[in-house]
């Protein structure tokens, strides 16, 4: 008699979970493959790797078939040879097929729309990606944004109150830029016509889109508001699989509506947080609901097209291309609406191809953004995205989601394409004419003063980078505001001048060469002389997001993507002197 | 015709058609007993995309090569699988005419045609074996099962074609291999994947739902590639 293998207890977990997991649909999928190889050529990772066949989608689809057909099909039972059935026995086997379903396959979904026999590789790589994750097997990234959505309700372990404070400052700048204080972001505001939710990105790292969004509602006249709590729309169970965070996630937002009394539920532009809210959180949630939900896509598209609100597109003048988000179009149908939106905000729209269904992931897709370990070969994998971006002549590229938005700026910088992504809710706002305010007389005419709203005159600002065209750039922004600028070219000159000028704030790149930016940044942070002085980081490494979830320190007060515009830098470093201002 | 020609034709082939048809049932009902995923949210996407034009969509796109980039841009490759798929409805068809029906192969034209169509489905069959084999993906992705799928279907074409004449004046050898090749091909096929089209329906149907639900199916603006 054959000797029994053993099986280790994660091992044998997973195969417990695999039956429960399997729907008609998974299990369809499963048996369907005829190993036809037709889908091979339309996965980006296939088409970056030349000749490495372990990135065709069928070969990665078989690592999770060969289970299932060793367990659940009849030939893969009998004769296990026969077909390449196999089980699974060890941690480490259990190891590979990680790298496999969360390190080479970003659930894009491009695969199945060219499988003749209709196989969804995305579906059941998810659920082969949920069963790891139960038993604990999972990129270090997904472990924390998990536990972050599910402990503080949102994946970015935004706190409820940056979250309040980031509004109110966005207010504000809002009640300065319109010149109309009762020009309101309002909170937990009952029976309106809108409720809008956000990316929990938008609070960290680009608050400018909620001063945007709520600018355009302010212009449409709208009955809207925000949530104190449950107003993240994103899920990281569609990238975990795990359909039990799916559900809470989603359950927790529709209640909030609910609470509210709100009739529509509008999602702010994010490819994964609308199919999730969208078209997925009810099967997880299991739950109905009697309010409607949109993107905020259609309804700025609504507010344009019905007069609602008045548009000057020659105010954006640039050439803009329109990247399809894998989520919202190829997964959810939406592909003709933003580009009607864009194509009335800007004048020069020129089309990416192949595009709608049919386009490339950006490759940050899937959660890959969150799993730094993988970085090399995403980026590897994105040089069919970059050459998809350079034949478009664009000079800025527009997405609807915000997970692209990090995607594209990282491939952008790598590739040195020298393009700008933004999203529509920032071409809108931009391209929005107000109606000329007249200031009802019991209004005070000067808004409550803001710290730093005047510049940033007499601030002592550290800036470090070790490009010296960005540490130009970065210092003529600053000093054009009136900051008092000091400069370091590298993560010990930064450690010098930061203990010897005692700044209001410092400015650090991570990826320098010699002492990097992280371990500068905790050398500043165990320094009694430099622990309290903000800082904001500013990168074109947007992985490196783990940094703050994972530090042995407390984490960096701002934090500013790369290539970063004057607007956001300025905006961020006020927001740090501010928050440092009212904690003083 | 000899007595073993006649029991290759009828009662084996009868038997081999009845044991197929009670393993499909049993593989079907073991389908059906997974649970299928629904759907609770409201359609997205355009408003003339619904379940019922997305699954229309989805099973028609056997005959859509303009559909999906990957037979678009594989015209050739497409019109093999058009062939393939004819030679084996053709090889099918001839087993049940022979027996059944042969004075259909006395209809001038019929031979021809169904030799012909045969004929380049042998011939694909032999393009497929070398690509099986020769292609780095596809060699990495196969299993005996489908190699010898493949060998079987090319031989049984090869034997179809020699028994299109339904001629016995040379002796009756292809004959009796053809039938014993059909009998195997019926028994084997529930349990190899040569069984996809069974399933083509099933994936397509519940794709084409999901994807019609959702404003993707039917893709009614071709990107161009
Ligand atoms: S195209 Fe579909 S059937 Fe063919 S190898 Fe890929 S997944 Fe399998
Ligand atoms: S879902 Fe996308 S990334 Fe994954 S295998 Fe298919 S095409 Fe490649």
């Amino acid at each position: 008699m054959p000797a029994i293998k053993e099986r280790s207890h994660k091992a044998q977990k997973v195969l417990e979970r695999f039956e429960k997991k399997l729907n008609r649909q998974i299990v369809g999928s499963l048996v369907a493959c005829v190993h036809c190889g037709m889908c091979t050529q339309s996965c980006h990772y296939v088409l970056a790797n030349p000749g490495d066949p372990t990135y065709a989608p069928a070969y990665k689809g078989d690592q999770i078939r060969k289970i299932f057909k060793r367990h659940f099909d009849w030939t893969g039972r009998v004769l296990p040879f026969w077909v390449k059935a196999k089980s699974v026995y060890t941690d480490e086997q259990l190891e590979e097929l990680k790298d496999v379903v969360f390190g080479k396959c970003t659930n894009c979904r491009r695969c199945t729309i060219n499988c003749p026999m209709g196989v969804d590789l995305a579906t059941f790589n998810r659920m082969a990606r949920g069963l790891l994750v139960s038993v604990g097997v999972m990129p270090e990234g997904v472990a924390v944004v998990s536990k972050d959505q599910w402990e503080l309700g949102n994946q970015m372990g935004v706190l409820k109150e940056d979250y309040i404070d980031t509004l109110e400052w966005m207010e504000e700048e809002m009640q300065m830029e319109l010149d109309d204080p009762q020009a309101k972001i309002p909170i937990d505001k009952k029976d309106c016509d809108v409720y809008y939710s956000i990316n929990p990105r938008e609070v960290k790292y680009d608050p400018r889109t909620i001063a945007d969004a709520a600018k355009i509602f302010y212009a449409a006249k709208e009955n809207w508001t925000m949530a104190s709590e449950g107003w993240d729309m994103t899920n990281f169970g569609l990238f975990s699989g795990d359909d039990d965070l799916g559900g809470s996630v989603a359950v927790r937002l529709y209640e909030k509506v609910e609470e509210l009394n709100a009739r529509k539920l509008v999602i702010s532009e994010c490819g994964h947080g609308y199919r999730s809210t969208r078209c997925e959180g009810q099967n997880w949630g299991k739950k109905d609901v009697n309010f409607t939900m949109e993107s905020s896509v259609i309804t700025m598209l609504d507010y344009v097209k019905s007069g609602r609100i008045q548009i000057d597109a020659g105010k954006n003048d640039k050439i803009y291309t329109y990247h399809d988000s894998c989520n919202f179009a190829r997964s959810c149908g939406m592909y003709e609406e933003p580009r009607e939106l864009l194509k009335l905000v800007v004048n020069d729209f020129r089309e990416m191809y192949p595009n709608r269904s049919e386009n490339y992931c950006c490759t940050g897709g899937g959660g890959a953004m969150s799993m730094s370990e993988y970085s090399q070969r995403r980026l590897k994998s994105a040089k069919v995205k970059a050459d998809q971006l350079k034949a478009t002549g664009a000079n800025v590229v527009v997405t609807s989601c915000h997970n692209c938005v990090d995607g594209l700026n990282d491939l952008i910088k790598h590739y040195k394409l020298g393009m700008e992504v933004t999203q529509l809710v920032n071409l809108v706002a931009e391209a929005l004419v107000l109606e000329p305010r007249v200031a009802p007389e019991e209004i005070p005419a000067a808004p409550e003063a803001v710290p730093g709203a005047d510049g940033l005159k007499g601030k002592k600002i550290l800036v470090t980078d070790d490009e010296p065209d960005f540490l130009t750039f970065i210092s003529t922004v600053l000093e054009d505001n009136e900051a008092e600028v000091i400069k370091a070219s590298s993560g010990d000159e930064a450690l010098k001048l930061a203990e010897s000028e005692q700044p209001d704030l410092i400015t650090l790149d991570l990826s320098m060469p010699g002492r990097s930016g992280i371990e500068v940044f905790e050398t500043l942070r165990k320094n009694s002389k430099t622990q309290n002085i903000p800082v904001c980081i500013i990168t074109g490494r947007p992985e490196m997001r783990k940094l703050i979830y994972d530090r042995p320190v407390p984490p960096p007060e701002g934090y500013v993507d790369k290539p970063a515009d004057e607007d956001d830098i300025v905006l961020n470093i006020r927001k740090v002197l501010k928050a440092g201002h009212e904690k003083s | 015709m000899s007595e073993f020609l006649h029991f290759v034709e009828h009662p084996l082939q009868e038997i081999a058609l009845l044991i197929m048809a009670v393993v499909y049932i049993t593989r079907l009902r073991w389908l059906m007993k997974f649970p299928a995923g629904k759907e609770r949210q409201a359609a997205t996407g355009a408003i003339d995309t619904t379940p019922r034009r997305g699954i229309i969509y989805s099973w028609m796109n056997i005959a859509n090569p303009m559909g999906m980039e990957s037979t678009r841009t594989k015209i050739f490759f497409y019109a093999q699988f058009v062939v393939f798929h004819l030679g084996v409805t053709s090889a099918i068809a001839l087993s049940f005419i022979i027996p059944y029906w042969p004075h259909v192969l006395e209809i001038p034209g019929v031979q021809p045609l169904l030799q012909f169509i045969i004929g380049a489905a042998f011939i694909v069959g032999l393009f497929r074996m070398i690509r099986r084999y020769g292609d780095k993906y596809i060699r990495a992705i196969s299993t005996p099962d489908d190699h010898f799928s493949l060998l079987l279907l090319t031989v049984w074409f090869l034997f179809a074609f020699l028994s299109v004449p339904n001629d016995t004046s040379g002796g009756e050898w292809h004959l009796v291999t053809y039938f014993i090749l059909t009998a195997f091909f019926l028994i084997y096929v529930p349990f190899s994947k040569i069984s996809h089209y069974l399933y083509y329906p099933f994936t397509r149907y519940y794709l084409g739902k999901t994807m019609g639900h959702r404003g993707v199916y039917p893709i009614e603006h071709n990107p161009r590639t």
